[in-house]
């Protein structure tokens, strides 16, 4: 049946709103944006007792980050940016990394809400020209025992301020006495994954807006696993 | 028919491609040696061989990824930038290395496609000058302008902080970035005042349009909301035929379809027309927030000894950024105006497109300020 003048206009219409729409989307804020760069080697920290107790970060940040993060601390001004010197920033790092759950998040089986972590422990920033390495040991507020369930360990910015990325050589190590079955090992990044219309639509829309997730989808996982 | 919808569908696919190209065409993959589906099985050395090996070798990071088609995407754009941020690191150290001309044409070079790609992220003022635009009567020729002088006081505004914090005090990074997010702060409550100012000047200006005319004719006699209307009538003129052009206050809107034609001038007033006041709120208001890529560039090669470099690759980073949000501000004109043409000649519709992209400007700009504006004043990026 020949669509009427009346509905072709208001479809015309409709296209037209659309256009505006997509208008106002061109200008909407774009996150994939980060504006520090930095590379991630952690430790899961064992106890005696087969336990997890802890993450150790060392992230290494590039270099522009570094210029914009040391200016100004040497401040006896004979050339190198000692451990000393550089105290004070690494103090405020961890300190304000607290209110972003020290872009660590420690997942319990098919836990949603991650554990709780300590305040961070021996912290330090070490300046190796050209890049900086913050490194601080996250305690476990209560130790975990891998063997139940499979613990996962991600890394990232849910705004994506900074983009996180594993080392390409040794990005997880264990350090004390982890159970005899038990792996760690960094999860690989599955590019087969086909995002279905619910997830391209979240990615879409999650770059939106000051409290976005947009950097979820680049999080990285360290899979704890044991054999039962 | 059909074929001038399947065209208008054709005209919104080649916008949204348009948009993407935006994204993607200043940063064309081969510039910076990978491809953007770069395989982790095939990784890209790191750029910046050119330069003497340090003793100590960083961790590097393997290349990101997101799953899906769009994470592919994102994964690439991101990628890029990081490559381009390596290169720029680079092209500061070769100005000491190499030979200065080719490298500072280089730096030149590179700092303008940084700006180009950085503008994509937030605070570039894309939103609000696009919006801008879209709810007032500007042309592309203005709105190109206002992106321009933007970008221009961002630069002003980064070497300004650079050169009085880190050079005359010689303060921490710490510092630098604590006066930097006040700067944003304040930039993005601006933003909302002056959105706030533009949402009711049009609301008054809508106010009047559909006042009834008695009480129109009450307050013509009473004297002061005569006065508040700054309008200056210039689109009454280009629009009159006859001696109608003046006459607002004394029609009321009770008119059939046959003056459709007043209802188009009126509809356009409510959007006002240009005025160098609003378009200086909006420039300071954006221009007050340094650019936080031209921070780390300053920063950077202030420590290589080379500050100047800095602040002639921030100039070149702006006129790129400025020539991204001048080609939004330019795409949402030409989406308006094609949102017009669309609708037919019906002065309803021309009338609801203006009146739509008026307030919905205004009412975005003060919207996006305000939610900025109150996560900047949540709790400080450690990094």
């Amino acid at each position: 049946m020949k669509p009427t003048a009346l509905q072709l206009g208001i479809r015309r219409r409709q296209i037209g709103c659309l256009c505006a729409a997509v208008a106002l989307l061109a200008s909407s804020p774009a996150s994939a944006h980060p504006h520090v760069w930095a590379t991630v080697r952690s430790e899961i920290v064992f106890g005696p007792d087969h336990k997890i107790i802890g993450i150790r970060q060392a992230w290494t940040f590039d270099e522009f980050y570094t210029a914009m993060a040391i200016q100004g601390l040497d401040t006896n001004g004979d050339g190198v940016y000692s451990k000393e010197e550089l105290a004070p920033l690494a103090k405020v790092n961890v300190e304000s990394l607290h209110e972003f759950g020290y872009f660590t998040f420690v997942h319990f089986g098919d836990d949603n809400k991650p554990l709780p972590l300590g305040a961070p422990k021996d912290y330090w920033v070490e300046y190796q020209d050209p890049v900086s390495t913050l490194h601080f040991t996250l305690p476990l507020k209560t130790p975990l025992d891998p063997r139940p369930r499979p613990v996962a360990v991600d890394v990232y910015d849910p705004t994506f301020f900074v983009a996180f990325g594993f080392a390409k050589k040794d990005p997880v190590k264990v350090s004390g006495s982890i159970p005899a079955d038990c792996k760690v090992e960094l999860e690989k990044p599955d590019a087969e994954a086909a995002a279905d219309a619910k997830a391209l639509t979240e990615a879409f829309f999650s770059q939106l807006g000051p409290n976005s997730n947009f950097g979820s989808q680049f999080a990285q996982t360290v899979n704890i696993t044991c054999k039962k | 028919m059909r074929v001038s919808i399947r065209t208008a569908l054709l005209a919104c696919f080649v916008l949204m491609i348009s948009i993407v190209g935006a994204a993607a065409q200043p940063a064309p993959p081969s510039a910076f040696g990978a491809s953007p589906g770069a395989s982790p099985s095939a990784p890209t050395p790191p750029s910046d061989t050119q330069s003497p090996p340090p003793a100590f070798s960083a961790p590097q990071a393997a290349p990101l990824h997101a799953p899906g088609l769009v994470g592919a995407f994102f994964s690439w754009v991101v990628d890029t930038q990081q490559k381009m941020q390596r290169e720029l690191a680079g092209g500061v150290k070769r100005l000491k290395t190499g030979n200065p001309f080719i490298a500072a044409v280089g730096l030149a070079g590179l700092s303008f496609l940084y700006g180009v790609v950085h503008a994509l992220g937030p605070g570039h003022g894309k939103t609000v000058i696009s919006s801008y635009v879209v709810a007032n009567e500007e042309t592309v020729r203005r709105g190109v302008m206002i992106s321009f002088a933007a970008a221009a006081i961002q630069a002003m505004t980064a070497v300004t902080v650079i050169g009085v914090f880190a050079i005359a005090l010689n303060a921490s990074g710490l510092t630098i970035k604590a006066w930097s997010l006040q700067l944003e702060s304040a930039s993005y409550a601006l933003i909302a005042l002056v959105g706030l100012w533009l949402l009711i000047n049009q609301l008054r200006g809508l106010w009047r349009r559909w006042r009834p005319a008695p009480a129109l004719a009450a307050a013509g006699a009473g004297g002061p909301q005569i006065d508040l209307d700054d309008h200056d009538h210039e689109h009454g003129h280009a629009f009159s035929q006859g001696g109608h052009s003046h006459d607002h206050d004394h029609h009321g809107h009770h008119h059939g379809d046959d003056e459709a034609c007043h209802h188009i001038v009126e509809a356009k007033d409510v959007s006002g027309p240009m005025s160098w006041h609003k378009i200086a709120a909006v420039v300071f208001s954006v221009g007050i927030r340094p650019c936080s890529g031209a921070i780390l560039v300053l920063i950077f090669a202030l420590t290589q000894g080379l500050f100047w470099a800095g602040v002639a690759a921030t100039f070149a980073m702006a006129f790129g950024t400025a020539l991204t949000v001048a080609a939004l501000a330019v795409l949402a004109l030409g989406s308006r105006e094609l949102a017009l043409k669309l609708g037919g000649t019906s002065g309803a519709w021309v009338n609801g497109v203006w009146t739509a992209c008026a307030i919905g400007g205004a009412t975005l700009i003060l919207l996006f300020g305000a939610t900025l504006f109150a996560a900047s004043l949540g709790p400080a990026r450690p990094f």
